[in-house]
């Protein structure tokens, strides 16, 4: 009768440890679905939050006819670049109806390639008319450039002393002057408040898989996300929300574009 | 206790990754979907612009087109891609020829004693032939003997100039950059000049016939 009683205790203190890790699990698993059901709705908020700007900076245009859209498009793609043409500066046109982009100086075209894959968030698929010439109806401003490659890469040479030092600079100039294979991603961000990345891809394949999961350059920005919105959470406010224009088009081409465009180039975009 | 540890570990672990996934996929990609809910995203069914038809606003795209067009020359012209080291011949709107080129190396040159800098840059912009010859000499500015690692000589000494290394044609474009040939052919195709645009005997003669002063070369 005694042992019984004893066996009964133990059997009731390991139900009890059981509970107590169940407890905790609960606990856990719980506040990742709060925390996820709180930043889904910050999340959501804040996209409204930033269509509703965008539309209260269109109210007060005309209204436009949804008949005659594409028509209108065409014109304001056109005068958009005859804006740029104005300048002295070299501008980038994106063309993602015709998949092209292209770098204009003085409205002639000097570089012009094919998209070969792009994505755009549904922020642009969802506005109207007004938002869609309030946004794109004229030329935008480059505000912000961050790339994996340097920019406008410039080397400091010092002076050779004398003939023979002047040599062996020049045959080792020469030897390391092969084709770096770098991976190519930039993105800037323009005055209307969303980002334009550029990645270089060889392949479509490669787009689909290159930067998508995060390597280097682009997992420090899926980082800086992360951390960012915890951060919100942490604060109880509605994270930021930003639409991204992302084209993929060759290596080569992306890094020429990236290297001629000035820090505040113009920018020219019809969806 | 080890392995209870263990439990709140795998759980909190997955409870990251599960949060992380959402924050970097699923939401981004929920959260636009809900736009329409707002209302926002229909299309303004106004009554258009006062004043447009979509024959006007044709007849607009059209005048607008050709002032574009208007901009491209329809004389020759030269396009330079500086960063794939490329160039491209155009006249009338054809492309007629294009084929390797060097260009700028872009290296800051510094004297021992810092008094001297030299940026070797091809600039970017539009430019125009200033001036043409053919067999030109080269006057050695002073930055070549610094390089080198010699004094520097008097403005006109006679070891400033130099005859064959331009190749056999040059063509001005301003602020002592130019277009011609070059011996070191080896080199074609890479950033290693001092700004100047070097190209193959060839490709030379062809744009020194074809550009006339005056032509616009874009360099980007």
């Amino acid at each position: 009768m005694k042992e019984n009683s004893v066996e009964d205790f133990d059997s009731l203190f390991v139900e009890k440890k059981r509970s107590g890790v169940r407890y905790i699990v609960l606990i856990i698993v719980l506040s990742v679905l709060a925390l996820t059901s709180v930043y889904t709705y910050l999340s959501v908020s804040s996209v409204r939050d930033r269509m509703k700007v965008a539309q209260d900076k269109a109210e007060g245009s005309p209204q436009i006819n949804s008949s005659l859209l594409s028509q209108l498009k065409e014109k304001a793609w056109i005068e958009s670049r005859l804006k740029m043409a104005a300048g002295d500066s070299i501008g980038l046109s994106i063309d993602l109806e015709q998949r092209r982009i292209q770098l204009e100086l003085k409205g002639v075209v000097i570089l012009s390639s094919k998209i070969r894959d792009c994505s755009i968030s549904g922020f642009f698929r969802k506005m109207d008319g007004n938002v869609y010439f309030n946004t794109f109806g004229t030329p935008l401003t480059i505000q912000q450039f961050k790339s994996s490659i340097a920019k406008n890469p410039l080397k400091v040479v010092e002076a050779p002393k004398d003939t023979i030092a002047a040599q062996a600079a020049a045959d080792a100039a020469a030897r390391k002057d092969s084709l770096a294979d770098e991976n190519v991603f930039w993105t800037v961000k323009l005055d209307r408040d969303f980002d334009l990345d550029i990645q270089g891809i060889d392949s479509i394949a490669e787009a689909h898989n290159k930067y998508k999961f995060g390597k280097g350059f682009e997992f420090e920005r899926n980082l800086k996300n992360i951390t960012n919105s915890f951060q919100h959470i942490l604060r109880f406010t509605k994270p930021s929300y930003t639409p991204e224009i992302l084209i993929s088009i060759p290596e080569n081409e992306a890094k020429a574009i990236l290297r001629a465009l000035p820090r505040s180039a113009l920018v020219t975009i019809r969806i | 206790m080890i392995r209870n540890f263990f439990i709140y570990l795998t759980v909190l672990v997955v409870g990251i990754l599960f949060f992380a996934s959402m924050v970097l996929f699923v939401i981004p990609a929920f959260q636009e979907s809900t736009i329409v809910l707002t209302g926002l995203s229909s299309s303004s069914a106004g009554s258009g612009e006062a004043g447009t038809d979509k024959e006007s606003i044709e007849a607009d795209v059209s005048k607008l087109q050709k002032k574009l067009d208007s901009f491209t020359p329809t004389n020759a012209y030269l396009v330079v891609n500086t960063s794939d080291n490329h160039f491209f011949l155009y006249k009338g709107k054809q492309l007629i020829r294009d084929g390797v080129c060097s260009t700028g190396k872009n290296e800051k040159l510094v004297s021992e004693d810092r008094k001297y800098e030299h940026i070797f840059h091809t600039p970017y912009g539009v430019r125009k032939v200033l001036r043409k010859a053919t067999n030109p000499v080269w006057k050695k500015p002073d930055w070549a003997f610094i390089e080198d690692g010699m004094p520097i000589p008097s403005a006109n000494d006679p070891s400033r100039w130099e005859t064959g290394t331009l190749g056999a044609y040059k063509l001005e474009i301003g602020d002592g950059f130019m277009i011609h040939g070059t011996i070191y052919k080896r080199r074609m195709g890479m950033s290693v000049t001092h700004g100047c645009i070097r190209l193959l005997d060839d490709d030379l003669e062809a744009v020194y016939k074809t550009m006339e002063v005056g032509s616009k070369v874009y360099i980007y």
